[in-house]
This record gives structure tokens, C-alpha cells and sequence, in this order.
């Protein structure tokens, strides 16, 4: 018995043993499966997580595109700029580097030391530093701390077009003007740079680095012609001093293909520090609520962004819709006794005497209220309302530059014949500088409404993957004959009429003058402005001036004509020079003759 | 007696019968280990101390040390050590309790005796010394060990010991492996089989209730969560913890994760350089899942179940009860302490520290584990070769 107890307690702690090996196999099974699980099915996830993990990615900005104008200048260019970064891990003296960063960044030694001793793989110090700072910096030869090159936007001409242009932020991304609408032309793609690190961030050799080379911005040809933009910016800067304006902007275009030229408002501002207010304004002494607006206002394109009463220019408008109507003919006569009664109301013209009998003609040559009211009276308020529309007036242009203002109008069913009789001859609603140029160009050019514009095309530096760009034109706003009798009721204008001070000895001119007394009436405060186009049977160029609150003469005919003659004496021998319907324009066939 | 003077007997016509098999499955996972050991040491010896080898000399110092003593051990009876089963019980206790005045702090924790230049961690001590003891304990209880009192004495005898080396030396999963040996000795000495079920419900029914009660605690007050209870969140989600509790596991889940099917080649692990902490140690086996791909963790799991086989034949062919549940106290130990291991490599439990056997780095570890096979070749020894 003695043998066959200890046989028989083995015989359950054999199976027992067995038990308990076959637990430990299932549950080894079950680890296994979910190893195979995690390394096959979670693999991909985990694969990516810890590449995300090792790999440090420092990025190479791409170079912006340049903005290049008609004759080829640079009017937008880079300059390479250092960025300066720090690496936690890598750095051994924290003291030597926050003591010359603090010297050569000029930089609180609080901003640096909390950069420096953040526990981050790395750490931006500041970027668009002087490529000189950046090389005494990288002179130390301070672990930890990195110089990388890249580039910084940079306006050759500083204040030239500032308004049009626009300028970067600290991204190099595009903040007004062009550079914020042709930012996916002009941004290009960064590229980067991947390294392998250990966990400390020290780069591993032996895993080599991946690369992706940034791709430059496209260049962008403008329509823009510095000479013409110079000019016209001259010649802006001495009206506002002699008339002691508060503003003044030209605007230079072609009527044919709605190609800018020139598009002045002064004060411009300088691109390259575009972040100081004007003369005698010390930013310290402001809010930042109260900076950014008044940077905001420094910014500002008048002819695109604000609106105003166009007043007498806008007789073309009426002038176009009541020959195109029939209601009106040039040989129709008309009194003027010095005022018109519209229901109860008496409206004046400007000549207070009156200009007694004229014919439609010389009634647009002497800019005579009666004359406009009555046309407008007879076209009719839904038929004024429909040419309102069709020249459209009732749109925005379009004009590739940010923030347009639109038209502010009366609905039509508010209009009543005294409001019908001040739409007439520019009064009671509003547009902006850039809206008349165009409708007067559509009216002049045979009837085509163009789409203002500047980019004419991109292309890769090398001149490789050129783009056009097309822009909208409707046909028949008005027909060619209407277009043919406005040319030539606006050349008598200048020829022998109010715009006279508008010509230039050998060219045949056309235009129209205005004087608009701003809101609130009474204030005194006025905008003189000149519109005037060449040559006066084939526009080639239009141009407009607008004088913002002059002292003084403030009459249109007086000072806002002479300043389009002075340009004009200027720039049409020069013009004469150049073909710009070569440089690529879509509807270009209308060539010069 | 009878049964003492067969045992003799057997030992005498099959003096000199060495089980090569388990010595070659040991050697194998030392030298593999010791592979492995320099793999995911080197990159941050050579940054901490200027010297590749550092732990890998270590190691060495250690495992050749282990397989001098586990010779020494192997070729000595196994009945020898029977008379110091109550010692072994006390010098356990002891050492524990001198780990309160002399104990040396490593990493948070003090787990370590320095006696002359080695240190010693005492829960390995208090491991080989528990299966001593209760394979001599269980052969004295004899039958009684059938009955209630005898399966709560076998139960509650080594408890003190796991709650000493829980509460002081703060070492859980050593506390939770001594208490898993004991129940596996236990289970295999006696033949029921429902106490045991009721248990293991029991222990399950228990992980489960605390695991409900920290995630009803985190929810109802966020900050009130202590150490242990963090873990737990951190096992159920450890991408939401990863800067604290969950970042190991993380890192060790990014390891295994990015090895894939054949994984990125030997020495060419990432995670390794800094971003798992200690890689040789708990981790390790995430390394080779990353380096050697599921394949090579695949082989080191069949390995392992090849040890824990071999065990269980050496357990079921020992000459008596107590070189059997020697080999059986060591079979549960190893196959505890692996199931464990890559159980939280794998984040399938919440994250405690177990090192892998005989491939973690850990001088101490080895060293035991060593003197542990070297008990079971001798009851190895014993065994009849016409029985196997």
C-alpha cells in the first residue's frame, strides 16, 4: 500500500500539471493573437504614429513669386532673411545663448530665456532677420541654436502702388492688394526637411534626411506701368499739397481691354513698413483697437473701397441711356432758365442766370443741370433703372483687387421724379472711382462692358508654366452708334465746353467734369474730378481724377481737369511708344492704330 | 520510508542523466537575451556612460555567475535544501524587512540590498525561497492538504510575505507572482478542481469591479484617482494619457506596432533611442517585436511555452512530490512572470513592472531564475530514463 498511494497522488498531480501547462498554452495563444493582431491589423496606425514620433520636420520656405509690371520691372521682390531657432536638447551654454540672443535680436532677455528653456524639439526665436544679423549670429557657433536662410518680401519702390500691390506678413502671406488675391499664384509650396532623431532630438546620421524642395511662387505680370504709375503719383502728390486736399487718386486705364495703367491714391503708404502710421502719428500714444483702424484707413484703395457722389461725370451715363432710348437727340433744344421744376421742388443749375437756349450737345458741353433732368424725366424711371442695370452700374466690376465696394442706390420703387431728376446729373446715390471708369470706358468703347483688371498673366520664373488670364466682357451695352455720339458730344466737351482745361495741344481729347459737394450738403467740403479719355475717336487710355476736399477753387473744370492734361501731355507720347495690347491681353484685336 | 529508499535507489542507476533539452532551451533564451540585452542597451550606454557594453557586461557578470551556481545547485540533491524550507521562509521575511532601514532607491522604488558590490533585489529571493517552502510545506501536510483548512493555510502561509513585499518594496507584480505560485503549487497538489474555478471566477469578478470603480471614481472626480487607479485608465486608454501613466505603454505599443510582420531588422530599432525608456528592462520585449517582427516574437513566445513544457514533463516524471512540486513552483513562476510580461508589453493589462525571464536586463533575476533550473535539473536528475 505504502507504494501505491504516492502512484496514485500522482497520477492527479500529472493531470493537474497537464492543467496547468495547457492553461499557460490558451493563454499564450491568446497573447500571441493579440500580438499578431497589434503588428498586422495596428500596424499601419502605429507604424505612422512613431514615424510622427522620430522624425523632425523643419520646413523650407518657398520663394514668393515676384509681381512684375508692364515694361518688366520688379515691383515685388524677395531679399533673403535668416530665421533663428533653438533646439532645447542640443543646446550646452543656455546662458551664452539667451545673453547673444538678447544682444544681437535686440529682443527681452525674458521673451528669449522662456523660448530657450521651453522643453521643445525646436523653438522659434524670430524670423525675418537681416541676412548680416543672421551671420554674426551663426559667427558664435553656439550649439543648439540654428540660422536658417529664407526670404523676405521687398518693394523696390517702396510707396510706388502700395494701395495695389499690397504687402506680406510674417508668413509671407499676402495681406491687401494683389498679394492677398493672387496668393495661390504667388505663395508657392514650402517645402521641408526630414530628419531622423533619437528621442533627445539629436539627428541620426546613419537615416539620412529626406527632402522636399520648395517650389517658388509664380510671377505675376501686371498691367501696371511704373512710368505711368510714377507719374501719375507726382502728379497726385503736388495737387494734394497746392489744393491742400485731403486725398487725391488717378486712375489710368485702358477703355478697350479694361487693362489698369495706373491706379494712384495718395498718401500711399511704404510696403516695406507698412506698419508705422503716417507722419506725426505715434503709434504708442494709440489703443491697438484704434491703430489697426487707423492702419486700416492708411490702407485703404479709395478707388476701389470707398464710394461717392460721382456727380457731373455721371451725365455720361444719362447722356448714353437717353440717346440709346431715342428719347433724346443732339439736336434737340433745350432752355435753361438757371433752374428746373421737378413737382414742387426747384432744382438749380450752376449757372445762376441760367444758359438760356442750347441744343442737347452744347447742354453736355455746359454740364446743364436742366437739360440732364429733363432727359432723365423722359426716359423714365423703370427705363433709367434698366440702363441703371445694363451698364452695369448695379454690379461691382470685379477688379481683381480685394474688398470692392458695391453701388449704394435707391431701390427702384423709391424712386420718385425728384429722386429720378438728382440720379440724372450724379446726385443721390453712390459708386466707387473704379465703377465709373469702367462704365465710361463700355460707353466710349463701342459698347462693351470690360472688366477692370491688372494680372495679366503668371509664368515660373524660367518663363515655364505661363498662364493668361481671361477676363468677362459683355458686348452691346450700348449700341456702336450711342458709343459714336458720346465720343463725340465728350471730345466738344473738352474741345470748346467745361473740360476744356482737359486739352492737350494735338490729340483729340474727350471728358467730362464734375463738382460733387459731399454729405452732409452744406459742409463746404467738395470732390472735383475729371474724366477724360484719348484719342477721342479710338480711346486708347481713360483716365480719372478725383480731389478730395480742396481749399479754395474747387470746381472740377478748374483743378481736376488740368491735372488729367498735364498727365496726359505726359503720357501719350509714351504711350504712343508702346503697343500694351501685345502684352497678352484676351481681347487685345483692337489694336492702336 | 518505502519511499525514500525507491527515490535513492533511482537516483543511484541514473546518477549521471542531465536534461539537456531544458538546459538548451535555457542557454538559448541567455545567449538570445544577452543578443537583445546589448541591442536596446547600447545606444543610450554609449550617451550615458561612453561605453556600448555597458549593461551588457553587467549581464554577462551575472548569467555567468547564475549558470556557475546553477551547476553547483544542479549536482547537489534537491532533498538537501528540504531541512532550510522554514529558513528560507525567514531569511525572506528578514530580508524584506531590511529593506526599511538599509533598502537602496532605483527609479522610484526601493527594491534593492547592496551587499558588497552586488545588489540584490529580494523579491527573486523571496520568490525561490516561497516554492522551497511550500514544496516542503505541502509534502508535510501530507492529505490534509484536501481539506479547507489545509487550502486556506497553503494560501494564507505565503501571504505575508506577498503584502510585505507589495507595501514595502511597492512592488505588485512580484507580490501578485509569489501568491500565483502558491496557487499553482496548491492546484496541483490537490484534486479539486471547483475551489479553484471559484477562485479564479473570484479573481476576475474582483480586476472587474476594481477596474468599474476607478472609471466610475475618474469620472464623478478627476484628480482624486491615485497611482494604481491612474494606471488603469492609462491601460484602458493610454493615448489620452500619454505624457503620464500611458506614455511606456505608448511608446512600447508604437515598438511593436512599427515592426510589423518581419520587423526592421536587428540593432535597428527606433523606439530604442530614447523614446522607451530602459528598453533592456520590463519593455524589452516591444524592442524585439520591433526589431524581429511578429515572427521573432512569436519565437520567443514558443520558447518560452517549449521551457514551460519541458517543466511540466521534468514536474510529472520527478521521482517524489517534492522535486515535483519544486519544478512545478519554478514552472509557475516562469510561466506567470511570461504570461505577465508581454500580457502588459501588449497593453492587454494594466501596466505593472514584470521582467521577461532570462532576456530582460537584471542581474538579480537572472541569477535566481538560474538557481531556480538549477533546482530542477537536479529533481531532473532523479528521474528514471525508462520513465520518460
Amino acid at each position: 500500500m505504502a507504494k501505491e498511494i504516492p502512484y496514485l497522488h500522482k497520477t492527479y498531480h500529472r493531470s493537474k500539471t497537464v492543467a496547468v501547462f495547457f492553461l499557460c498554452f490558451i493563454v499564450f495563444i491568446g497573447l500571441a493573437g493579440r500580438l499578431a493582431y497589434l503588428m498586422i491589423f495596428q500596424s499601419e496606425y502605429y507604424t505612422q504614429k512613431a514615424k510622427e514620433l522620430h522624425e523632425r520636420e523643419r520646413s523650407i520656405k518657398a520663394a514668393r513669386g515676384r509681381i512684375i509690371d508692364a515694361n518688366g520691372k520688379i515691383l515685388a521682390d524677395n531679399k533673403t532673411v535668416c530665421t533663428i531657432s533653438v533646439i532645447h536638447s542640443q543646446i550646452t551654454n543656455p546662458e551664452e545663448v539667451i545673453e547673444v540672443l538678447c544682444r544681437e535680436l535686440e529682443l527681452s532677455e525674458e521673451y528669449v530665456r522662456k523660448r530657450v528653456e521651453k522643453r521643445s524639439s525646436i523653438e522659434k526665436i524670430r524670423s525675418n532677420v537681416d541676412k548680416s544679423t543672421g551671420d554674426v549670429i551663426r559667427s558664435y557657433e553656439m550649439d543648439g541654436v540654428k540660422v536658417d536662410e529664407d526670404y523676405k518680401r521687398y518693394y523696390p519702390y517702396d510707396t510706388l502702388a502700395s494701395k495695389v500691390l499690397g504687402f506680406t506678413g510674417g508668413d509671407n502671406q499676402g495681406i491687401i492688394g494683389l498679394e492677398v488675391i493672387y496668393e495661390e499664384y504667388l505663395q508657392g509650396q514650402a517645402g521641408t526637411i526630414l530628419t531622423v532623431t533619437d528621442a533627445k532630438g539629436v539627428e541620426l546620421a546613419e537615416e539620412g534626411e529626406e527632402r522636399v524642395e520648395p517650389v517658388s511662387g509664380q510671377d505675376l505680370y501686371i498691367s501696371l506701368d511704373m512710368n505711368i504709375q510714377s507719374y501719375a503719383t507726382q502728379l497726385a502728390l503736388q495737387t494734394m499739397e497746392t489744393k491742400e486736399a485731403d486725398s487725391v487718386s488717378i486712375l489710368v486705364m485702358n477703355p478697350q481691354n479694361g487693362e489698369v495703367l495706373a491706379m494712384v491714391n495718395v498718401p500711399e503708404f511704404n510696403l516695406n513698413d507698412p506698419y508705422t502710421l503716417p507722419n506725426g502719428m505715434d503709434s504708442a500714444a494709440f489703443s491697438e483697437e484704434k491703430k489697426q483702424e487707423l492702419l486700416n484707413a492708411m490702407w485703404r484703395n479709395g478707388c476701389i473701397n470707398d464710394t461717392y457722389e460721382p456727380g457731373s461725370t455721371f451725365k455720361i451715363v444719362t447722356a448714353a441711356a437717353g440717346l440709346e432710348s431715342g428719347m433724346v437727340k443732339t439736336t434737340d433744344t433745350f432752355s435753361c432758365p438757371g433752374f428746373i421744376m421737378v413737382e414742387d421742388r426747384k432744382i438749380r443749375c450752376h449757372k445762376v442766370g441760367g444758359h438760356g437756349a442750347e441744343d442737347f450737345v452744347q447742354g453736355t458741353m455746359n454740364s446743364c443741370n436742366p437739360v440732364f433732368i429733363t432727359v432723365g424725366l423722359r426716359i423714365g424711371v423703370e427705363r433709367y433703372y434698366s440702363y441703371f442695370r445694363q451698364f452695369g452700374l448695379l454690379e461691382k466690376t470685379g477688379i481683381d483687387l480685394p474688398g470692392e465696394a458695391g453701388t449704394i442706390m435707391h431701390k427702384m420703387e423709391n424712386i420718385g421724379p425728384v429722386e429720378l431728376a438728382t440720379i440724372s446729373f450724379g446726385q443721390s446715390f453712390q459708386i466707387t472711382p473704379i465703377q465709373l471708369a469702367t462704365t465710361a470706358s463700355s460707353i466710349v468703347n463701342g459698347g462693351r462692358r470690360i472688366t477692370p483688371h491688372f494680372a495679366v498673366k503668371t509664368a515660373a520664373a524660367d518663363g515655364s508654366h505661363m498662364e493668361l488670364f481671361t477676363y468677362p466682357v459683355r458686348e452691346n451695352v450700348v449700341s456702336a452708334e450711342t458709343s459714336e455720339t458720346m465720343r463725340y458730344i465728350l471730345e466738344q466737351v473738352v474741345a470748346d465746353g467745361s473740360g476744356r482745361n482737359g486739352a492737350v495741344e494735338g490729340y483729340r481729347i474727350g471728358g467730362k467734369t464734375a463738382t460733387s459737394q459731399t454729405l452732409p450738403r452744406g459742409s463746404g467740403r467738395y470732390i472735383a474730378s475729371f474724366l477724360g479719355f484719348a484719342p477721342a475717336d479710338n480711346p486708347q487710355v481713360l483716365a480719372v481724377a478725383i480731389i478730395n476736399n480742396p481749399k479754395g477753387t474747387y470746381y472740377g473744370g478748374q483743378i481736376a481737369a488740368p491735372v488729367i492734361r498735364q498727365l496726359f501731355e505726359n503720357i501719350l507720347p509714351y504711350l504712343e511708344k508702346i503697343d500694351y495690347n501685345v502684352t497678352g491681353s484676351t481681347d487685345g484685336s483692337l489694336g492702336k492704330d | 520510508m518505502a519511499q525514500r529508499n525507491s527515490t535513492r535507489r533511482r537516483q543511484q542507476k541514473s546518477e549521471s542523466f542531465m536534461d539537456y533539452s531544458l538546459l538548451f532551451i535555457v542557454l538559448f533564451l541567455l545567449g538570445f537575451g544577452m543578443v537583445m540585452v546589448f541591442s536596446t542597451s547600447s545606444y543610450e550606454a554609449n550617451l550615458d556612460f561612453g561605453d556600448s557594453t555597458h549593461y551588457l557586461k553587467q549581464q554577462l557578470f551575472a548569467t555567468i555567475l547564475g549558470l556557475i551556481v546553477m551547476i553547483v545547485v544542479s549536482n547537489i540533491p534537491y532533498h538537501f535544501w528540504e531541512r532550510f524550507a522554514a529558513l528560507a521562509y525567514i531569511v525572506s521575511a528578514v530580508l524584506i524587512l531590511l529593506i526599511i532601514p538599509f533598502g537602496h532607491e532605483a527609479g522610484g522604488a526601493t527594491r534593492w540590498l547592496y551587499i558588497g558590490p552586488i545588489s540584490l533585489q529580494v523579491a527573486e529571493v523571496a520568490k525561490v525561497g516561497m516554492i522551497l517552502f511550500l514544496a516542503s510545506l505541502i509534502c508535510i501536510m501530507g492529505k490534509r492538504i484536501r481539506t479547507r483548512k489545509g487550502f486556506w493555510t497553503v494560501l494564507l502561509v505565503p501571504a505575508p510575505i506577498a503584502v510585505m513585499i507589495w507595501q514595502i518594496t511597492n512592488n505588485l507584480s512580484s507580490a501578485i507572482i509569489i501568491m500565483g505560485i502558491a496557487v499553482l503549487m496548491l492546484f496541483v497538489s490537490c484534486p479539486d478542481y471547483k475551489r479553484f474555478i471559484l477562485l479564479g471566477l473570484a479573481t476576475v469578478a474582483g480586476a472587474a469591479v476594481v477596474v468599474f470603480a476607478v472609471v466610475q471614481m475618474a469620472q464623478s472626480q478627476a484628480d482624486s484617482v491615485n497611482f494604481r487607479g491612474a494606471r488603469i485608465l492609462a491601460w484602458l486608454d493610454p493615448e489620452a494619457y500619454a505624457s503620464g501613466k500611458g506614455f511606456q505603454t505608448l511608446q512600447a505599443l508604437y515598438a511593436i506596432g512599427s515592426g510589423g510582420v518581419l520587423g526592421k531588422g536587428l540593432g535597428m530599432s527606433m523606439q530604442k533611442r530614447g523614446f522607451l525608456p530602459e528598453a533592456q528592462n520590463d519593455m524589452i520585449f516591444s524592442i524585439i517585436c520591433e526589431e524581429l517582427g511578429l515572427f521573432g516574437g512569436i519565437a520567443v513566445i514558443v520558447m518560452f511555452l517549449l521551457l514551460i513544457w519541458r517543466l511540466m514533463i521534468i514536474a510529472n516524471n520527478a521521482p517524489d512530490l517534492f522535486g515535483a512540486l519544486l519544478v512545478v513552483g519554478v514552472m509557475g513562476h516562469i510561466a506567470i512572470q511570461v504570461i505577465l510580461n508581454i500580457a502588459v508589453v501588449t497593453n492587454t493589462i494594466p501596466n505593472t513592472g514584470i521582467s521577461l525571464p532570462f532576456i530582460s536586463y537584471g542581474g538579480s533575476s537572472v541569477m535566481f531564475l538560474l538557481i531556480e533550473i538549477g533546482l530542477v535539473l537536479s529533481v531532473a536528475k532523479g528521474i528514471r530514463l525508462k520513465d520518460l
